[in-house]
């Protein structure tokens, strides 16, 4: 095999995993800062990764309402994780980012902001969940009539190695979502693994250049009908069902329905699950003053429509009670959302039902809510 | 005094009194008086005997609350063609329970209170005419009250600095 | 080894939520905790450029506090200077209240939808609000009387708690002058008031309107705000002639931050101001 051929656009080949090392040099010789799944003090985080081996080799994920634990398997395979708490939105749209820094100047004030340091990340196994999660934040901060510069200037440089799902945890519920497991369009690379070899499409003219000199072959008939089989298997594993045929009506003709004082009682009011959720995108501003009240500093950070301020104004509290706040939620991800940016606001990844202490499910709770409402 | 023409034709431009028929109205003015105030003048106090409803023709009419402290607290304004002094025709209440006063000159129509409840007693077919229009007003006064009662100006903040 | 893009501080569309400053050239106290703040950008070519439309409010922002979302209160045809009239009830407003003139404030905006001075032109107008309701309809107003050949009977009815809360109350004289007939009512009144005493929604019934050319424009607690359509509506006011303007907790003013939805709507902007049946579905659902 000739080492200068390189692989057309939309091509699948294979390379010997090992071979992927060489793949995250070229992309850090490139600029790009990887990222990926490793196991931190026994929890699963996105953290910036060296080489294949931070990757979580041998391990599964245990996924149930209120619990996730990591399982050391006999396999070797690198992507059977399905991710943690992390999601990619704390890359693009930072927890906590400053915002600019003001220093007083005889009566006004100057802005003496440094310039941000923003990485060029390279995001390796982002799951078809998350790309869809990617996209409807890219439709959130980057309007046609709005652009957020924060997200933009971070999310413009993204390279994404997407990761075909061919293990899904029991929380999952992308295939009815119509997001998953399959990864279709946005990356740069798309990989499967297989026991033995990766295989990649190339989605991108800088992907294909990154191959340049890495070995590969042509994905052969035998390969990509293995890679098929595996992601039927996949959506066949898929147990969980959240039925959208009647989203988002059934939640926005039903907002007095009893059955919100229900959950309410049960949520916690935590947010949880609005911090792990790939697609909430609430933000508060934090303003600081030095004590000589010579520097103020504006800093941006998440902010859940659960917390209890996050409603306040000079009137009152808009929703003062639990269920008010989950019923603001939840009609937001399956109802609202559609209005505000033409998709639903869930991707079915399932991390609010895994992270949620008190073990609601969101796919339950919609169903049990339709039947409810049937009554 | 004023003759009764003159109080059937006031009466007449109230479209409350258009639904009632010839021979109750000509009851009803039999009864009533029309009466010119002054700004300041007091049509009655709190305690007072309960003796006219009213019906105010023309200016503007307070009602009032003494409150030890505070003075006199205005709760109400009746203006043309609103009633005050309602709980005079329900047999209840014996006494004013708030002072009227009107602010700008002005003209009322008295209807003698008791008087109207034998008529509304000796006719049922007026007496409900009356009653709906005295529980219509009722519940005009219990929104106002109860908008009132909100405080609906008032916010949690200003509550919690006091 | 890993490679940083430097962000230049300017880079796109600059930083998020960064100020314009302007400067406080006079404070008129309104009522208890309540005054109006008049302000002009300290870039003199800012100042210039800045126009707004009845209805619309502007972030204020005071460093180490932060911002609030504050209507703007002045005439629209004025471009030497911005009214903004503030009660003083949040951490933000109490520092406001704090500044004196010649002080340095930080402004973003205008933000927001407006009154639709334009689509009711030819009808009546029927302006019921209450408290600091009235101030971001003072544009509106100050609209009428430099157009009052373009609408038909205006009504304004305005309540407040007590007459020392009434808003704007030397210029009442001045807007009866220009052909609008106001109205006040107060909650509570004293033996001093000759006024009205009464709730707004109430008055509102006293009111000879003709349902098929009003509009009507409501601001103020939502409170005062649901009896008032609720009273528009039973005289058959079209809920597409009905004029609201909401508030919520504002942080951006871009419909970004997420707060202040209500539905399917962005408060900051896809309002303040609404035409009612955008909103009827939603309105009376308790806590949304």
């Amino acid at each position: 095999m000739p080492s200068d051929r390189l692989p057309d656009i939309g091509s699948t080949i294979t390379i010997e995993k090992p071979a992927f090392n060489l793949l995250l040099s070229r992309l850090k010789e490139e600029g790009y800062l990887p990222i990926g799944p490793r196991i931190k003090n026994d929890s699963l985080i996105y953290e910036e990764i060296e080489s294949l081996e931070d990757l979580p080799r041998g391990y599964s994920t245990e996924q149930k309402p209120g619990s996730f634990r990591l399982v050391r398997e006999k396999h070797a395979r690198y992507f059977d994780i399905i991710p943690g708490s992390h999601s990619w939105k704390q890359f693009l749209f930072p927890s906590r980012v400053e915002l600019f820094t003001l220093r007083k100047n005889g009566k006004g004030w100057e802005n003496t902001t440094q310039p941000a340091e923003i990485p060029s990340y390279a995001f390796i196994g982002v799951r078809a969940c998350e790309l869809a999660a990617i996209q409807i934040q890219d439709n959130i901060f980057m309007r046609s009539d709005f652009t957020d510069p924060i997200y933009r200037a971070r999310r413009q440089r993204v390279f994404i190695v997407s990761v075909n799902c061919t293990h899904p945890a029991e929380t999952c519920f992308c295939t009815s979502m119509g997001t998953g497991p399959r990864v279709k369009e946005l990356f740069d690379l798309s990989l499967t693994e297989l026991d033995d070899v990766f295989v990649l499409t190339v989605g991108s003219q800088l992907a294909r250049r990154l191959m340049t000199g890495i070995p590969f072959d042509d994905a052969s008939g035998y390969i990509l009908t293995n890679v098929e089989h595996r992601l039927n298997h996949a959506e066949q594993q898929m147990r969980r069902r959240l039925d959208t045929s009647d989203l988002p009506e059934l939640i926005l003709e039903h907002l007095d329905h009893p059955y919100w004082n229900e959950i309410g009682k049960r949520c916690l009011s935590c947010a949880s699950c609005t911090q792990v959720c790939p697609t909430c995108f609430c933000w508060d501003t934090q303003d600081e003053m030095s004590l000589d009240g010579k520097t103020a500093k504006r800093t941006r950070v998440w902010d859940s429509c659960f917390n209890p301020g996050y409603s306040h104004q000079a009137g009152g509290n808009t929703r003062p009670t639990i269920y008010s706040r989950y019923r603001q939620w939840m009609s937001h991800k399956f109802g609202t959302w559609k209005q505000q940016y033409g998709t639903l606001g869930c991707v079915g990844c399932g991390r609010c039902i895994t992270w949620c202490p008190a073990e609601i499910d969101i796919t339950e709770e919609i169903a049990a809510l339709r039947n409810e409402v049937k009554r | 005094m004023y003759n009764k023409a003159e109080v059937t034709r006031e009466l007449q431009k109230i479209p409350w009194f258009k639904e009632i028929e010839p021979r109750h109205l000509e009851k009803i003015t039999d009864i009533a008086h029309l009466r010119h105030v002054r700004a300041g003048e007091v049509l009655f106090r709190e305690g007072d005997k309960e003796d006219f409803l009213y019906i105010v023709i023309e200016g503007r009419v307070a009602l009032d609350i003494f409150v030890p402290h505070r003075g006199k607290v205005r709760i109400y304004t009746a203006e043309p063609w609103d009633l005050f002094g309602w709980s005079s025709v329900t047999p209840t209440i014996h006494q004013r329970t708030a002072g009227a006063v009107a602010v700008v000159d002005g003209v009322v129509v008295g209807i003698d209170s008791a008087k109207l409840r034998q008529l509304c007693e000796e006719d049922h077919d007026l007496g409900y005419l009356v009653m709906r229009r005295l529980t219509n007003i009722v519940a005009s006064r219990l929104l106002v009250t109860r908008l009132q009662l909100i405080d609906m100006f008032g916010s949690p903040e200003e509550k919690n600095a006091k | 080894m890993t490679a940083i893009a430097p962000e230049t501080a300017k880079s796109h569309s600059g930083f998020l939520l960064e100020p314009h400053w302007a400067e406080i050239t006079a404070i008129t106290p309104e009522a208890d905790g309540i005054s109006t703040y008049w302000i002009r950008f300290t870039d003199p070519a800012e100042q210039e450029a800045f126009r707004f439309e009845p209805g619309q409010f502007n972030m204020l922002y005071l460093p180490g506090f932060g911002e609030s979302a504050i209507s703007i209160s002045s005439n629209p045809q004025d471009h030497e200077k911005i009214g903004h009239t503030i009660r003083f009830v949040g951490n933000v407003t109490r520092a406001v209240s704090r500044l004196k003139v010649g002080d340095i404030v930080g402004l973003r905006g205008p933000f927001g939808t407006y009154w639709p001075m334009k689509e009711i032109e030819g009808k009546d107008i029927f302006i019921a609000c209450g408290g600091i309701g009235l101030p971001p309809l003072r544009p509106a107003l100050y609209h009428i009387i430099q157009n009052r050949e373009k609408y038909g009977k205006v009504t304004l009815l305005y309540g407040a708690r007590t007459s020392g809360d009434l808003m704007f109350p030397n210029e009442y004289a001045e807007w009866r002058k220009a052909g609008i007939d106001v109205e006040i009512t107060v909650d509570r009144g004293d033996a001093n008031w000759n006024g009205r005493v009464g709730v707004v929604p109430m008055w509102f019934y006293q009111f000879r309107i003709d349902s098929r050319k009003t509009a009507v424009l409501t601001c103020g607690p939502e409170i005062m705000i649901r009896f008032v359509i609720f009273e528009a509506m039973a005289r058959r006011v079209p809920s597409e002639s009905i004029y609201v303007s909401l508030e919520r907790n504002m942080k951006c003013g871009q419909g970004s931050c997420g707060h202040c939805q209500m539905g399917p709507y962005f408060i900051c902007k896809d309002g303040p101001v609404f035409r009612f049946d955008e909103l009827q579905s939603f309105f009376n659902v308790e806590e949304f």
